[in-house]
């Protein structure tokens, strides 16, 4: 992030298709050289607006501004705006070379020119010896590689990337998160990256958007989403969060019968948000303040195990453990135990 | 299991020969000494080849002919190509009812289309001329030209066209570089096809071409004089030429869609 003038700002935008509001009133403004992520579920206005943004559609009304420029006038083809797609729509009649250099040659790069700097972003993408391939000879890794190189060939300002990482298999869905970032910081350019996949957005992304039926739900850095969501849209969205229900009266709040320390709410009637990560798993009942909840089942996850439990309202929570831990408190459907969290954990949302 | 394949060739072989035994006898007696097609056979000869092409008609038959294909089969695949692209590119009311009256031609009976193209193309003052016959041609090679050059553009990602804007290609430039090469196969082989539609038609050429006759009507001519072997050479040519470029055609397409 930098303390310039935004490169983009997204004033009052919406869009319409039909009947259908794709985007309801947007204003977002997005840094020079930020890496921002704009996540959601399907159907929630990312993709519409990332279109928007590249001029593949028009607002309904509002306008975009790229580097003080309004947009919405300008066509697509002569915007700076590459797009990585989803398919990568990587051109099948031409081979590895030629698919980079035709933006090139689309803005009238001399022949000898654009191949140079075609073959010099082939060597940083580590696809030399593939230059005189064809597409489908090669692999979903290097293919997504290629498309890298041909929408950053003309050293735009902003990429945009769209699900690019969705067709890829696991391992190489981390590989290309990793060659993701370290092409941004180097090229100290903007990226905005439109997906669906939260440890995607949340790994690369200087600052995520979640969006949710063409509104923004919050705007904010990965750990800010993760820790304070906004409304209980985000921390369902956000996943591995519990949302509990209770009763504030003078910095404790009453849940489920149980006082927890929370201070600074406001009295009355709050739900709270706590990470399954720091909700802490106790065998017996503990002197402090805790909900009393039965096992229901466990769940291996990449970076622990979440535990679920069934709260005596019956109300789901979760709690994420490590293997060693899991081994000491030995589970199984039925069995109570004890569920608490430090007050520093618990974030109250608005609504 | 054998067994089974073994019969299914000779069923296939039998079939085969069934619908290319007329052709084959027309082109074996073309090189028939005999007068009349009989067996025994007579001897080899080209003779019924050089009586036949040493006549003015045939060759001006057949430059006729190959001036039609050749222009019909351009403006078809042309009509063809853009009918595809604006149903592949735009959704717009009544796109069903566009679609099915471009697909309308063969599904008119020749002798109709014939007259109305008599009727028609006489009040322009275009019936009995080359450039007459070429409208006949063209109205009903595109709709087949349509069907292949649409094939191609289901396979085409929409976002490919896309990624040429994207890129900078205005979109007569994306269409240049991006629709029409990914379309070429299709487009050459609707062409060969439309070419090959219109070398043989018969029916309508036989209403509008008036003094400029095209080859099979001339060798309607031929035929109604007397029965000559000169026809089994014409009509081997005829033959060959269309099946050249049927088979380019069907290579064309084959080929496209395994890759």
């Amino acid at each position: 992030m930098t303390n310039m003038t935004p490169l983009v700002t997204f004033k009052d935008v919406k869009k319409s298709f039909g009947a259908f509001k794709a985007v309801k009133e947007l204003n977002l403004e997005i840094g020079r050289g930020e890496f921002v992520a704009i996540m959601g579920p399907s159907g929630c206005g990312k993709t519409t607006t990332l279109r928007m943004l590249a001029g593949l559609e028009a607002p309904s009304s509002g306008t975009i501004t790229i580097d003080g420029q309004e947009m919405n006038d300008v066509p697509v083809h002569d915007r700076d705006t590459p797009l990585v797609w989803q398919s990568l729509a990587l051109f099948p009649f031409l081979n590895v070379t030629e698919n980079v250099e035709f933006g090139l040659k689309m803005r009238g790069v001399a022949p000898d020119e654009r191949r140079t700097r075609a073959l010099q972003w082939l060597d940083r993408m580590g696809l030399k010896g593939f230059e005189n391939r064809r597409i489908d000879e090669l692999s979903g890794g290097q293919r997504q590689r290629v498309a890298l190189a041909r929408s950053l060939v003309t050293e735009p300002q902003m990429l945009l990337l769209d699900e690019p990482l969705s067709a890829l298999d696991a391992h190489l869905v981390i590989r290309m998160q990793g060659v993701l970032t370290k092409l941004q910081k180097e090229l100290g350019i903007t990226f905005v990256y439109v997906t669906h996949s939260q440890s995607e957005a949340f790994a690369m992304a200087d600052r995520v958007v979640i969006m949710g039926q063409g509104e923004i739900a919050q705007i904010g850095k990965p750990q800010e989403i993760f820790r304070a969501p906004q409304n209980r849209f985000v921390a369902e969205f956000v996943g591995r969060n519990n949302i509990l229900e209770g009763v504030v009266h003078g910095d404790i709040i009453t849940i489920d019968g149980s006082d927890f320390a929370l201070p600074g709410a406001p009295d009355g009637p709050v739900e709270i948000v706590v990470a399954a990560d720091r909700m802490q798993i106790h065998a017996t009942a503990p002197t402090d303040a805790a909900i009393a909840a039965e096992f229901v089942s466990e769940e291996f996850a990449g970076t622990g195990i979440i535990c679920y439990f069934e709260g005596e309202g019956g109300e789901e929570l979760k709690a994420q453990v490590t293997e060693s831990q899991l081994a000491t408190l030995q589970p199984e459907p039925g069995k109570m135990f004890w569920l608490s969290w430090a007050p520093d954990a618990a974030h109250v949302i608005a609504g | 299991m054998r067994i089974g394949s073994a019969i299914s060739w000779v069923y296939v072989a039998a079939l085969f020969a069934f619908v290319f035994a007329p052709i084959v006898t027309s082109m074996v007696f073309s090189f028939n000494s005999d007068r009349f097609p009989t067996v025994p056979l007579g001897e080899f000869t080209t003779h019924w080849y050089e009586t036949a092409f040493s006549r003015p008609e045939v060759w001006t038959a057949f430059r006729n002919s190959l001036i039609v294909a050749a222009s019909a089969a351009v403006f078809s695949t042309a009509l063809g190509f853009a009918t595809a692209y604006t149903d592949f590119r735009y959704g717009f009311r009544f796109k069903n009812a566009y679609l099915a009256l471009a697909l309308l031609p063969p599904t008119i009976p020749l002798v109709i289309l014939g007259l109305a193209m008599l009727a028609w193309l006489a009040r322009l003052g275009l019936s009995g001329t080359l450039p007459g016959i070429i409208i006949a041609h063209t109205v009903m090679g595109a709709p087949f030209a349509m069907a292949i050059c649409r094939l191609r553009l289901q396979q085409m990602d929409s976002a490919l066209e896309a990624a040429a804007w994207n890129l900078g290609a205005s979109p007569w430039r994306a269409m240049r570089t991006v629709v029409i090469p990914f379309c070429a196969p299709a487009i050459i082989s609707a062409y060969c096809l439309t070419a090959a539609v219109s070398f043989d038609e018969f029916i309508v050429a036989w209403f509008v071409s008036g003094l400029n006759k095209t080859v099979p009507v001339m060798i309607l001519e031929i035929l109604q004089g007397n029965v000559d072997p000169q026809i089994n050479a014409i009509g081997t040519v005829v033959f060959l030429t269309s099946m050249t470029l049927v088979i380019l055609a069907q290579l064309l397409i084959l080929r496209k869609t395994s890759s």
